[in-house]
């Protein structure tokens, strides 16, 4: 068990707040959604207008707000970013992950980012390392720490495997 | 650590303000929000109160202190009113922070009422990021708390001519505004649950709470290899009464985090203070940590 | 106390560092049984010990010339291994004072600080450093206060905001440490940074050290020791030159075993910062070589047992799996059955 990997909660509307916005990279808005609820979905918005949007936005509302952020790993944590530079903190933000198991990883040697890696091994972008997944997630980087897999010795790569979560 | 009253500034019929300085050297530092808990003679007992540090950070030299004479006196504040002179040494121990300043915050929202204006004195030297702040005071009183606010516009003195709006103040703070509540506790309840009722999450609510302060009701514990009767004092724990009789217990951390001060129990009921001990363990009241954990019943049976 | 410098030693390179019999001697081992295993090892941090290494609140010995110039090679390499958030600007200061305080009571002979109010005088006779400057005023500094007093002593620290009841890593000074990345774990909560090490959230180490860590009191700072093993006297394994030092343990030998293996061993400080009300976390590396370790008899026997029966995902994790073999035959010659006496110290 890994204590840094991001367990996601389902949606759940925080009855705490006095006001809500949502917004997600996925088409449609979870079910029954509370109508009080703002949303900005991506049948209306790239991720990248609502990530835009989020910054000026923010800056003018006030305490009592709940943000809920509903979407691939790499754009629920680019909110979470948004948010607490906002001053956003614990209670008041709601991340969901949604779409396919990918994650972003961080290169610790160039600290280059590779967006959307599907496997356990991947070659660094940036470097050209060859690099292993550890399952050690960065809030502040939004990123998976990425090692050097064969450094001890060179050309000992293990089978790249699929993420189970 | 023992500091000299050096200087007693009368602020209103009520209300001093005491000056304490080190006997040599310079003090420990202490943060805005941290108190001191003293040792204050009474009649019958020494009183322990805790006070507020109004200085700012920088102050090695001296601690300021305001005190309000509680009516009825619970003993420390009437001395300190009534017997208390310059010079006279008093017994402290190392300042704490229980009530530290957010350093995330894009702004302070301070609200405060009666004596509850001490800790945020000390905030508003130190402040980096806007704050606002609203002190609540007696009409008896306000001409002393007005002259101890500091000067400009994002500080108001209310008094029954004007009064607070809190629902007014709390709904219209910016994202990343924190919340300090410091005063009676009718008016920290008043003012926490408007604000949660207004969507504020627990992060951003702050109070000064001494609860974890260490200590409790004294305790007899009976040792019963060795046939002992020892008393836990109030700010004692159970460990420093064992080793106060000359005893050599086990410990470690001495904060209940480890499990090797654990001591089995053969009679009576402990107020488990400790996190190592799982809940069933608790419930079974087999053992408890001697280093934190208390007593419900008034004596303790240890097999020790 | 006494201090005795040598010339300045390479911890890289041809590795030219090696133990004084004084240092084997004052060396914080760790195991006070003969199994390890995972547990919350803190106490409270008050001058004294099972060996010298505990007799200052900040211990420096003979490599301090040697550490602080591997120091400053790798933060000329890499500046990201020195970092603070802007809000802990107050836990800069706190640590500058503390450090400046701790250092000038334990080592007079070296280091000497004078103020008067704000306006300080520091001396540092060792590197030569003679500045004054005013407390509280960064720019009167030649570079950040953190970064400034952490350069100056041997060993890694780092800052821990707390808030929501919680700790967050959000500055530190890191160029000597076990396989960790300050740049990335940055912001990091307290679970979440330890997230990488096995076992021990199973066994709730983890939240009960959070929760003793909270109360930490201001003036009573406590200690625990933590080990693992590096080949050759590497103060800088970070995963970001993983490249650099990894190959090296394809080369352990049982012929060059006892010289190039090394114990590490941390000694961590946890101290409350009074203005800050942070955490500051000092991370003291050690380093011995097996051949210098196994000259005492009794650090010799416990090394090869705990080392012998240590559960493999605790061996994987400190990074044993290629040599551990070659470890344990080279110190089972040195262990007669014989039973090891209670505590750290050396008989
Ligand atoms: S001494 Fe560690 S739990 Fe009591």
């Amino acid at each position: 068990m890994n204590k840094s990997r991001p367990i996601y909660a389902p949606f759940q509307f925080d009855p705490s707040g006095a006001r809500h916005l949502l917004v997600t990279d996925q088409p449609d808005p979870p079910a029954d959604l509370n109508t009080n609820v703002q949303t900005l979905t991506a049948r209306t918005h790239t991720a990248d207008a609502i990530l835009a949007f989020l910054p000026p936005h923010l800056a003018t509302q006030t305490t009592g707000l709940r943000l809920y952020a509903i979407g691939s790993e790499a754009f629920v944590w680019d909110v979470n970013a948004i948010a607490l530079a906002a001053g956003m903190g614990a209670g008041e933000v709601h991340l969901t992950r949604a779409g396919p198991l990918i994650r972003r990883v961080y290169c610790t040697h160039c600290q280059t980012m590779a967006d959307d890696v599907a496997t356990t091994i991947t070659q660094c972008p940036g470097c050209g390392a060859t690099l292993e997944v550890r399952d050690h997630f960065s809030r502040h980087h939004r990123a998976f720490m990425g090692v050097q897999v064969d450094a001890e010795a060179p050309g000992e790569i293990p089978a790249p495997e699929g993420f189970r979560s | 650590m023992r500091l000299r009253i050096a200087e007693i500034t009368v602020l209103s019929p009520g209300i001093r303000k005491f000056t304490l300085e080190p006997l040599a050297g310079l003090l420990p530092a202490a943060g805005a929000g941290a108190h001191l808990v003293f040792d204050i003679p009474g009649a019958t007992r020494v009183h322990k109160n805790a006070y507020s540090l109004i200085g700012g950070p920088q102050a090695r030299t001296q601690y300021e202190i305001i005190v309000r004479r509680v009516e009825p006196s619970r003993g420390g504040s009437a001395w300190l009113h009534e017997h208390a002179r310059i010079g006279d040494i008093l017994e402290a121990k190392t300042p704490q922070n229980l009530f530290p300043l957010a350093h995330l915050a894009k702004k302070h929202l301070l609200l405060s009422a009666g004596i509850g204006i001490t800790p945020f004195l000390a905030f508003a030297r130190v402040m980096r990021t806007p704050f606002e702040w609203h002190h609540c005071s007696r009409a008896e009183d306000s001409a002393a708390f007005a002259a101890l606010l500091p000067p400009g516009p994002q500080v108001t003195l209310h008094t029954s001519r004007n009064t607070l709006n809190l629902a007014a103040v709390l709904g219209t703070q910016p994202l990343g505004t924190h919340l300090y509540v410091c005063g009676p506790e009718l008016f920290n309840e008043t003012v926490q649950t408007m604000a949660r009722a207004l969507g504020w999450p627990e992060s951003k609510i702050h109070t000064e709470s001494f609860a974890s302060a260490a200590g409790g009701a004294p305790f007899i514990v009976h040792l019963a290899r060795s046939g002992q009767r020892l008393e836990v004092a109030a700010d004692q724990t159970l460990l420093e009464a064992i080793e106060a009789a000359g005893i050599a217990a086990p410990y470690l951390c001495r904060g209940g985090a480890c499990g090797a001060c654990e001591l089995p129990l053969l009679q009576g009921t402990p107020e488990h203070r400790d996190h190592v001990l799982s809940p069933e363990q608790r419930a079974a009241n087999k053992s408890l940590m001697v280093c934190v954990s208390r007593a419900r019943t008034p004596d303790l049976v240890l097999d020790f | 106390m006494d201090l005795n410098l040598k010339p300045a030693e390479t911890f890289r390179g041809n590795f030219s560092a090696q133990n004084s019999e004084a240092a084997i001697r004052r060396f914080p081992f760790p195991f006070p049984d003969d199994l390890y295993m995972y547990s919350v090892n803190m106490e409270p941090h008050e001058r004294g010990g099972p060996t010298a290494a505990y007799d200052a609140i900040f211990d420096l010995d003979e490599h301090y010339l040697g550490e602080c110039a591997d120091r400053a090679q790798v933060l000329a390499d890499d500046p990201k291994r020195c970092q603070v958030m802007p809000h802990l600007i107050d836990a800069e200061w706190d640590t500058l004072e503390l450090l400046m305080e701790s250092l000038a009571t334990d080592y007079p002979a070296q280091f000497t600080l004078t103020r008067n109010g704000d306006a300080w005088h520091w001396i540092n006779r060792p590197l030569a450093l003679d500045q004054r400057f005013t407390f509280g005023d960064a720019a009167s500094l030649p570079c950040p206060p953190f970064e400034y007093i952490t350069r100056q002593v041997q060993g890694d620290f780092t800052l821990q905001d707390q808030r929501d009841n919680d700790l967050f890593i959000e500055g530190g000074m890191v160029t000597s440490q076990a396989d960790w990345s300050l740049n990335f774990d940055a912001g990091m909560s307290f679970r979440q940074w330890h997230g990488p090490v096995p076992l021990a959230h199973e066994a709730g180490v983890f939240d009960r050290a959070l929760a003793y860590l909270l109360r930490l009191q201001l003036g009573k700072p406590v200690r625990r020791l933590n080990w693992t093993l590096t080949v050759n006297p590497r103060l800088d394994t970070s995963p970001e030159n993983y490249p650099k030092w990894g190959p090296d343990r394809t080369t352990v030998t049982p012929e060059n075993v006892g010289h190039k293996l090394c114990l590490r061993v941390e000694l961590q400080t946890l101290t409350r910062l009074p203005r800050s009300n942070g955490i500051l976390f000092g991370i003291r590396c050690y380093l011995i070589r097996l051949e210098e370790l196994v000259r005492v008899e009794k650090w010799a026997r416990r090394l090869h047992r705990v080392l012998r029966d240590l559960h493999p995902d605790l061996a994987a994790y400190k990074g044993m799996p290629r040599y551990r073999p070659i470890i344990v035959d080279y110190l089972a010659a040195f262990d007669d059955g014989a039973p090891t006496s209670p505590g750290t110290g050396p008989d």
